[in-house]
């Protein structure tokens, strides 16, 4: 597979913008890049033909967790400091370095992007079963929204169940007086 | 060897990603930005997943009764990442409200501020 050059400027785009989240002082800063990280991020999963993931990730990461982040810092404090850049904290970049490196020795092992033999299709019957038979059995176009909400229907309750957890517990641990 | 990565461009992306939220959730001293780096790590498997399941020359899973034939990327990591997505930020949310429960305890958001007071207590 040839790389494109959207590509290659979309994936400079993403670690510059992880680099900038890292290395602000500022933590408003680090959430307004992070925020555009995310942004990044969606239209990379689009290439890749994920427009179902590209859209949540729009609406939720790049929405949902700025707000959140955004109110956490108006309840707390700012710290804003006269620096600009975080102090680089040299024995931590060795660790993440030699995490990413070995991570990266595992990559020559994976079949390349795109290829037959990409790891999700290791198994085709299967892959291929949903996009075989999703409109003859569900009555919807969209496979994903039909493993989503009709062949992994308990799955996604699971989740909601989740999320409706986490609801109760954020206002357990806020008690009554922060609000005030 | 160029081609080599060139043909993996993304999976090293995902590499270095991971590398750079690990740094931010070990070495930041703000509890805010060891949040933003979890959140990190977590999009960079997400990006790890939607690549996996991506075929050259493919469309994206949408299929009618008519377009069965053609190659599609796969569903079924996109339904995982969705499921994946929806949990994270509920994941973050309870992390944040923790945050600042210790703020209103501690009144920093600096972890070594934080167990400088509990020493000195």
């Amino acid at each position: 597979m040839s790389v494109s050059l959207v590509e290659v400027s979309l994936a400079a785009f993403v670690i510059l913008a992880a680099i900038g989240t890292a290395i602000f002082r500022d933590v408003m800063a680090a959430i307004v890049v992070f925020a555009a990280y995310s942004l990044g991020m969606a239209v990379l999963y689009t290439l890749m033909l994920a427009p179902d993931v590209a859209m949540t990730e729009a609406a939720i990461g790049a929405g949902v967790t700025t707000i959140l982040l955004i109110v956490t810092i108006a309840k707390t404090n700012r710290s804003s400091a006269e620096e600009l850049i975080e102090v680089i904290h040299w024995p931590a970049v060795v660790v993440a370095g030699t995490f990413t490196a070995v991570v990266a020795w595992t990559v020559f092992e994976f079949p390349t992007i795109g290829s037959d033999e990409a790891i999700a299709w290791s198994n085709p019957s299967v892959t291929q079963h949903y996009l075989t038979y999703t409109y003859v059995e569900t009555g919807v176009t969209n496979a994903v929204t039909a493993v989503l909400a009709a062949y992994r229907g308990f799955d996604t309750f699971g989740e909601a169940v989740v999320v409706f957890a986490v609801g109760v517990a954020v206002l357990v641990v806020l008690d009554r007086e922060v609000f005030t | 060897m160029i081609e080599a990565v060139a043909d993996r461009l993304l999976y090293f992306v995902v590499a270095v990603l991971l590398g750079i939220g690990l740094y931010m959730t070990v070495a930041s001293p703000n509890l805010v930005k060891k949040v933003i780096g979890v959140n990190l790590m977590q999009t960079a498997v997400f990006l790890l997943f939607v690549t996996l399941a991506f075929v050259e020359g493919g469309s994206a899973p949408v299929v009618s009764q008519e377009a069965v034939a053609g190659r599609h990327a796969s569903p079924l990591p996109h339904v995982i990442v969705l499921t994946a997505i929806v949990v994270g930020v509920a994941v973050t949310a309870l992390a944040l409200v923790l945050i600042i429960r210790l703020y209103v305890g501690f009144e920093s958001l600096r972890e070594d501020v934080i167990q400088e007071v509990r020493r000195n207590d």
